[in-house]
């Protein structure tokens, strides 16, 4: 039986320019990627016009006035307009919007989960200010809440 | 004179493992490439304190970006990857129109926390004057979990 000999010679595949290419992309891509920084929102309806500039409420909104006082996230002033006790901080507001809110689990309360909330921001509040003071009243489960023209 | 024969025996590293794993980082740096929001300008979103903000529902919406400038002041917008100018309010609502038109739904709100709220507020009746009911989300930065 005869057997053949092999080809003493492989045919080898040169790696280098193929290694070369894949890292270049490689490092490509790790330089270009962005990863998305996580995002969370608040949802606002933004109502209609209906005849005029001016918002038509139902019912007559609990406005509270927003200031900022620096540019620290804390440095900001509220209040509200109308015959209410005077607000220092959004705790204070927290603890109105909370005590207020008509509950079925509490008798009384002023004001019910549907009752129009109208932040109004002067001009050159932050708008950090203005979100923070909307996440108070959404934390405290309001419903209707909207931002109103700079004061 | 007698030279030193080389060594038949060349020391060969084994490439396979490596470029399995370089294969695998490209896939890798490839697909997630592709998450990236490319609506989203970078900027430095409101952060408030123990925020009860909602993660937004992946529903078909348009972002509007208030480009921020220094202190407080605005550089344009970019809406639905489109630049615009400081002045351009009539073009937003006109691009908000028309993705309102093509099905979406909501607004995506994304401004810079230092910027004056009177910027904000203009932007906002420039949305509303797009005449239909979108739904605004405020978007803020969420938390790190």
């Amino acid at each position: 039986m005869i057997r053949r000999k092999r080809s003493s010679g492989m045919i080898g595949l040169n790696l280098t320019s193929m290694i070369d290419v894949v890292f270049l992309l490689l490092v490509y891509f790790m330089v270009a990627t962005e990863f998305k920084t996580a995002e969370e929102s608040f949802p606002m309806d933004v109502p209609l016009r209906q005849g005029g500039d001016t918002l038509s409420l139902d019912n007559e909104p609990l406005v509270i006035l927003v200031e900022s006082a620096g540019s620290g996230s804390n440095d900001i002033r509220v209040r509200l307009e109308g015959p209410w006790q005077p607000i220092a901080s959004l705790q204070e507001l927290s603890k109105f919007l909370r005590s207020n809110r008509v509950s079925s689990l509490a008798n009384g309360g002023l004001f019910a989960p549907s009752h129009p909330m109208l932040i109004k921001p002067t001009k050159e509040t932050r708008w950090e200010h203005a979100v923070s003071a909307y996440n108070i009243v959404v934390d405290a489960q309001y419903t209707n809440i909207l931002l109103d023209e700079p004061s | 004179m007698i030279r030193r024969g080389k060594p038949s025996s060349a020391i060969h590293a084994n490439m396979t493992p490596m470029i399995d794993v370089t294969f695998l980082l490209i896939v890798f740096f490839v697909v997630v490439s592709q998450i990236v929001d490319r609506e989203a300008v970078s900027m430095d979103l409101p952060k408030p304190d123990r925020s009860v903000a909602g993660v937004p529902e992946e529903t078909n919406c348009v972002v509007v970006n208030i480009v921020p400038s220094e202190e407080g002041e605005i550089a344009g917008f970019v809406v639905g990857g489109h630049s615009l100018g400081v002045n351009a309010l009539g073009e937003l609502t006109e691009i908000v129109r028309i993705r309102m038109q093509g099905g979406a739904t909501d607004v995506h709100l994304r401004a810079d926390r230092s910027t004056k709220y009177t910027h904000i507020h203009q932007t906002i009746e420039a949305i509303r004057n797009v005449g239909t009911t979108p739904r605004l989300q405020l978007v803020v930065s969420g938390e790190e979990r």
